[in-house]
């Protein structure tokens, strides 16, 4: 419908311009006039981003912007769980092609191999984003080090990702044993340095969203299968919590956890304002996750719990390894649309004083040596880091939502 | 059909068996945890000293985006506040350094306070009767006695608060701050337009710069700080001579915490002690044989009949000496985290030169 | 209950009774629930003695100790009148928010799959850059970024007589009455059922005999005829006053403060780009045919588009953006962020002064509830009702 195809480097350009540009009169006059808008709006930020922009800001604080104010001894760390992290990922990324090529083996389609370098290349476009950003960052970084540590970040992936394609088939079960162990091991490791009420940066972000995710999604589970019981009791307590927490906004939640969730327990067990905040953040989203999971249970077939049932299936295992399955399938793109929104809504943690991205890049407007002028600069680097994350991550889910095919009914 | 109805109440079990492992996993920990925890509460309920003994920590509320009071440098809060921080944490527990910074967004100080967050708010805070027993807590010993002032452009026309008829006013919100500006405006019969109160220091300071109001009022503790870090250097800012208010600054603890009250009061007064007899972190040592019986008790020195004063407030002997050795007297204090901004010490002398530092007699 | 175990011995042992076991889990979750509750209630009553803060809503008679920017808010007014302009400001700019954000959302989807690829690819753009920004970084950078960029008080000049932008808040020309506000609002409300009563007549006609309505044209003209002559019969007792400033105010006319705009223009930014997407998708999924077909009936594209694609894309988009609109409500909230008074800063602000936090927030916590089940009632209603004229 939408025509996005690019004109091709022949002579074909001026019937692709004519047919996508200029097909009627009142077509040419909306080029013309979007063309206008479109000059202003780059040529603006062209001016902005290389010519008027004063950047310094953003190059002196970026410390604070990624890591907030984690101890300077310790940065190792960070660098040592960035490596670890993406070396599990290409690892649990190379079994799962293993698993798969082995599958299409199996149903007689291999797969097309390509390169190695093909791949990556192949990546590199597909998360243009981020490829982008860490060149960004990387330009604005004074020393080697940030460039030596991304060297070794793409190193670890891609062996990972080797090792994990060598690995036989007993070692599948790393892939969901890695994801658990890993926070148990590296939280410890990262708080050894400053305890994460201090942490501050892009990393308490991603650190706010992931938790929350994680420990959102259980509740969220069964708060919709509450929501779907025949238990009328069991039904309307689900509901209940469901619809009051959808019906309120997370501002006042996130506020509440700074300055009343201390009354509703007792002193002995008050905690620290991370978790607090991330109490909030959980109970919100698996509020939303509810709903995302019941409309999962919703479109499984009646005719699949009957089918499982016939074979003298136990309910447990009807509802674990039949519908379960087929239901969180379906919803995978949504959980992953409900997870960027959750991203999003980490700077909310601005509001009561955390120093998270937004309020870093508030922060350094009031250093003496810049201008504030400078405002413009520093939050705009600030919607960089987000857009680039949420941008990848929407892009990836719909890549998902794709090859899993949902949505094809 | 039975079969059907069997599934959707095993998969209920499923659910409250759940529901119900995620609420007796907590009653398990506590019931585990039980005997120590109500131990603990026992102590706290007696005492809120003895808590923090326990902890080793005293844990502080302060802020961290007040030029002279409580800013951050690196990881270390350093100012006026924080110091006072110190300084009951030397008083306590003997160690100056024995300090958790807590900082707190405005609206949540007293909250923070209330909820056990904290042991003690050291945050700029003023006492008023309305704070004082409508909010839990329990004002004591000011360590700072301020006034709210008005600061303007440097090149604007206002002299005084009386010449700024039909003007909008900045101030930083849920202060005792807003409500004075539109008493002193109504008294001084001048048209107001409007006092926007602003979360975010940073934010205020834009808009004040942005010309979004005319005049930025505040504690002139606090103007005198914001000035002295203004971008485009503190000469572009003046504040007016008016103070239209009283604003002590006085640290709180929780209503109820009488002992840990009697501990704060004595560190402050401990400061203000120590610059009337004019002992200071550099010259401590040399009152160590002091002859003054005074002195020796405030050390903590034996005293004649053989063994130390003890008062009785639950506190070291040489509390008063950890204090001044650890952190300084209140002139020391003073000078370096105030004097720097340009701060006058003003009202903040001792009583014998004609200020309102009066600190009662240890012994 | 014994008796089910002794009337039948088919009935099956208690403990495997499906009825029984229904009423034991149902009383069971009931019980933790409950037993959750009074947990949180206990402690809450446990703190609130040995901190000595009050529980109930007595502060709401208190004084507010604050002021509310462009309202005759007074400081010494109770805390329940600050909630009450609070409220007054959110549905204010919810209500904007929500009219502008659909006009906005609206073009864009279109522009979306407008088959001008230029036109196409910067709605797309748009879409892509303001859906994937926090909201909250959106309303702090239009705040100080653009609004408190506006001309400072003494650079702020009239453009034209009517548009006065300055950072101080930015006015522009407005309607004046006399006295007869009640008789003007009276001719305008008949105006503008004249104006219904003709487009229903024109949409009438067009059933019966197939020529063209122009429904939409002989309802304006229906609207201002009738507003004329109601208007005439009054002796024109309109005005208009144009923004001025006097000292350091601007008089005359209608003014929006900076913090209002900022918020207003956040909402709307992104809250357009979330409707866009609905819109383009709830388009996509009508029917190709219906397109196609209106196409051989020799329907123009804009004619194409607006009686047969949009009322059939409308049905599949509301529920979609009533969510929206509900997000769009909530998210005023955060004008926590900036100095606007609306109900959270307002709770926020008199709590930092001296209202007790669990009263003031449960109180707010209520108040967007019933916010929320107005909205999402309405949105239902509308729903059903276009569900209805599809069958």
């Amino acid at each position: 419908m939408t025509a996005t195809t690019r004109p091709t480097p022949t002579a074909s350009r001026a019937a692709w311009a004519r047919k996508h540009l200029f097909r009627t009169p009142r077509d040419s006059v909306i080029t013309v006039i979007t063309a206008a808008v479109l000059f202003v709006i780059v040529w603006r930020t062209i001016r902005f981003v290389f010519f008027t922009g004063r950047w310094e800001i953003v190059r002196v604080n970026l410390g604070l912007y990624l890591y907030g104010r984690y101890p300077t001894d310790d940065l190792w760390r960070l660098v040592v769980t960035l490596v670890v992290i993406s070396a599990t990922a290409g690892l649990i990324a190379g079994i799962i092609a293993k698993r798969t090529r082995i599958a299409a083996q199996a149903a007689g389609t291999p797969l097309p191999g390509t390169s190695i370098v093909g791949r990556i290349v192949e990546l590199a476009f597909r998360l243009w984003p981020v490829v982008v950003l860490v060149a960004l960052l990387l330009l604005l970084s004074e020393t080697i080090t940030p460039t030596l540590v991304t060297l070794a970040t793409v190193a670890a992936a891609i062996a990972g990702r080797l090792v994990g394609a060598l690995l036989p088939k007993r070692a599948t079960f790393l892939a969901f044993v890695l994801p658990g162990v890993l926070p148990v091991v590296l939280l410890p490791f990262l708080t050894a340095a400053q305890g994460w009420d201090d942490w501050g940066g892009f990393m308490l972000t991603i650190f706010l969203a992931a938790v929350s995710m994680l420990a959102c999604f259980p509740l969220g589970l069964v708060l919709a299968l509450a929501r779907r019981s025949t238990l009328p009791a069991v039904r309307v307590i689900g509901v209940g919590v469901i619809e009051f927490f959808r019906g309120v906004p997370l501002v006042v939640l996130v506020l509440m956890s700074s300055v009343a969730l201390g009354f509703f327990l007792p002193q002995s067990i008050l905690p620290g304002k991370v978790v607090r905040v991330i109490v909030a953040f959980t109970i919100f989203t698996a509020a939303y996750v509810a709903e995302i999971v019941r409309g999962g249970l919703q479109s499984v077939p009646r005719g699949q719990t009957e089918a499982a049932q016939a074979l003298g299936m136990s309910p447990f295992r009807v509802t674990g390894w039949i519908v379960l399955p087929q239901a969180l399938r379906n919803v995978i793109p949504a959980l992953v649309g409900q997870f960027i929104s959750l991203f999003k809504d980490t700077t909310l943690v601005f509001v009561i004083g955390f120093l998270d991205v937004l309020s870093v890049a508030d922060a350094v407007t009031k250093q003496s040596q810049f201008d504030l002028a400078n405002f413009a600069e520093a939050t705009a680097f600030a919607s960089l880091l987000f857009w680039v994350g949420s941008y990848t991550l929407s892009r990836e889910s719909q890549r998902l939502e794709q090859r899993l095919g949902v949505g094809t009914r | 059909m039975t079969d059907r109805r069997t599934v959707r109440w095993l998969g209920a079990i499923a659910v409250l068996a759940m529901v119900m492992a995620a609420c007796s996993d907590d009653d398990d920990a506590s019931d585990t945890t039980d005997p120590d925890e109500t131990e603990i509460t026992l102590i706290q309920e007696g005492s809120r000293l003895a808590a923090i003994r326990e902890a080793g920590v005293l844990k502080c509320g302060t802020r961290d985006a007040l030029p002279g009071f409580a800013v951050l440098e690196g990881s270390d809060h350093v100012g006026f506040d924080a110091d006072f921080c110190r300084v009951i944490a030397a008083a306590i527990l003997g160690d100056a350094t024995a300090v958790e910074f807590v900082d707190l967004e405005t609206d949540a100080r007293f909250t923070a306070l209330q909820s056990g967050e904290i042991d003690v708010l050291v945050r700029n805070t003023t006492f008023t009767a309305g704070r004082d027993g409508g909010e839990g807590a329990t004002f004591l010993q000011p360590n700072y006695y301020d006034g709210q002032g008005m600061m303007v452009d440097a090149d604007s026309e206002f002299e005084s608060v009386a010449d700024m008829d039909g003007t909008s006013i900045c101030v930083a919100a849920g202060t005792t701050t807003e409500g004075n500006v539109a008493s002193e405006f109504e008294r001084l019969g001048l048209d107001l337009i409007e006092v926007l109160s602003f979360g975010d220091p940073a934010q205020l300071q834009e808009a004040f710069i942005q010309g979004r109001c005319d005049g930025w009022s505040s504690d002139t503790s606090q103007l005198t700080g914001f000035r002295s870090e203004f971008p485009d250097g503190p000469d572009a800012l003046r504040i007016l001579p008016d103070v239209f208010s009283k604003e002590p600054l006085a640290p709180a603890v929780r209503d109820g915490d009488t002992d840990l009250a009697q501990a704060v009061n004595w560190a402050v007064y401990a400061t203000i002690q120590a610059e009337e007899f004019g002992i200071d972190s550099g010259n401590i040592d040399d009152f160590a044989d002091s002859e003054d019986p005074n002195i020796r008790k405030f050390l903590g020195d034996d005293i004649e009949e053989g063994g130390t004063f003890d008062p009785g407030l639950d506190l070291a002997a040489d509390f008063n000496k950890q204090v001044i050795s650890q952190v300084g007297n209140y002139a020391e204090i003073f000078e370096k985290h105030l004097a720097p901004l340009g701060l006058e010490r003003g009202e903040n002398t001792l009583w014998s030169d004609g200020g309102l530092l009066y600190a009662p007699p240890y012994r | 209950m014994t008796s089910a175990t002794t009337t039948a011995d088919q009935r099956p042992p208690l403990w495997r009774d499906v009825r029984f076991l229904r009423v034991v889990l149902q009383v069971a979750a009931v019980a933790v629930v409950v037993a959750f509750g009074l947990w949180l209630w206990g402690n809450l009553q446990d703190n609130a003695e040995t901190t000595n803060i009050p529980l109930g809503f007595d502060y709401l008679d208190q004084p507010a100790d604050l002021t509310i920017p462009g309202s005759d808010f007074n400081q010494s007014q109770p805390v329940s009148d600050a909630i009450i302009v609070g409220l007054g400001n959110t549905v204010r700019v919810a209500g904007a928010g929500v009219v502008l954000a659909t006009i906005l959302g609206t073009l864009i989807g279109i522009a979306r799959l407008s088959t001008n690829w230029l036109l196409s690819n910067l709605a797309r753009a748009y879409v892509e850059v303001f859906r994937n920004i926090p909201l909250l970084i959106i309303v702090v950078f239009s705040y100080s970024a653009i609004f408190l960029r506006f001309p400072r008080l003494e650079d702020a000049r009239t453009y034209g007589g009517v548009f006065l932008p300055s950072v101080r808040g930015t006015g522009t020309v407005w309607i004046t009455t006399d006295d007869r506000g009640g008789a003007i609002a009276v001719v305008v409300l008949v105006a503008v059922v004249a104006a219904w009563a003709a487009a229903r007549w024109r949409r009438g006609v067009q059933d019966r005999t197939g020529s063209p309505a122009h429904g939409f044209w002989f309802g304006i003209a229906a609207f201002l005829l009738a507003a004329v002559a109601g208007l005439a019969a009054l002796g024109f007792p309109l005005g208009y006053s144009t923004p001025e400033l006097d000292g350091r105010r601007i008089v005359g006319g209608i003014t929006m403060l900076p913090e209002y705009a900022a918020l207003l223009f956040a909402l709307v930014v992104y809250t357009a780009s979330h409707i866009a997407e609905i819109v383009r998708g709830s388009i996509q999924a009508v029917p190709k045919g219906q397109n196609e077909a209106a196409t051989a009936l020799a329907l123009s594209s804009g004619q194409r588009m607006r009686l047969i694609v949009l009322p059939q894309a409308m049905r599949i988009a509301v529920p979609a953006i009533g969510n929206q609109y509900l997000n769009l409500t909530k998210n005023s909230s955060l004008a926590v962020a900036i100095s606007f008074f609306e109900l959270t800063k307002v709770t926020q602000v008199s709590i930092a002064n001296r209202a007790p936090a669990v009263p003031s927030y449960v109180l707010l916590l209520a108040i967007y509830l019933t916010l929320s089940l107005i909205l999402s009632s309405v949105v239902n209603v509308a729903n059903r009702r276009l569900a209805l004229v599809e069958r």
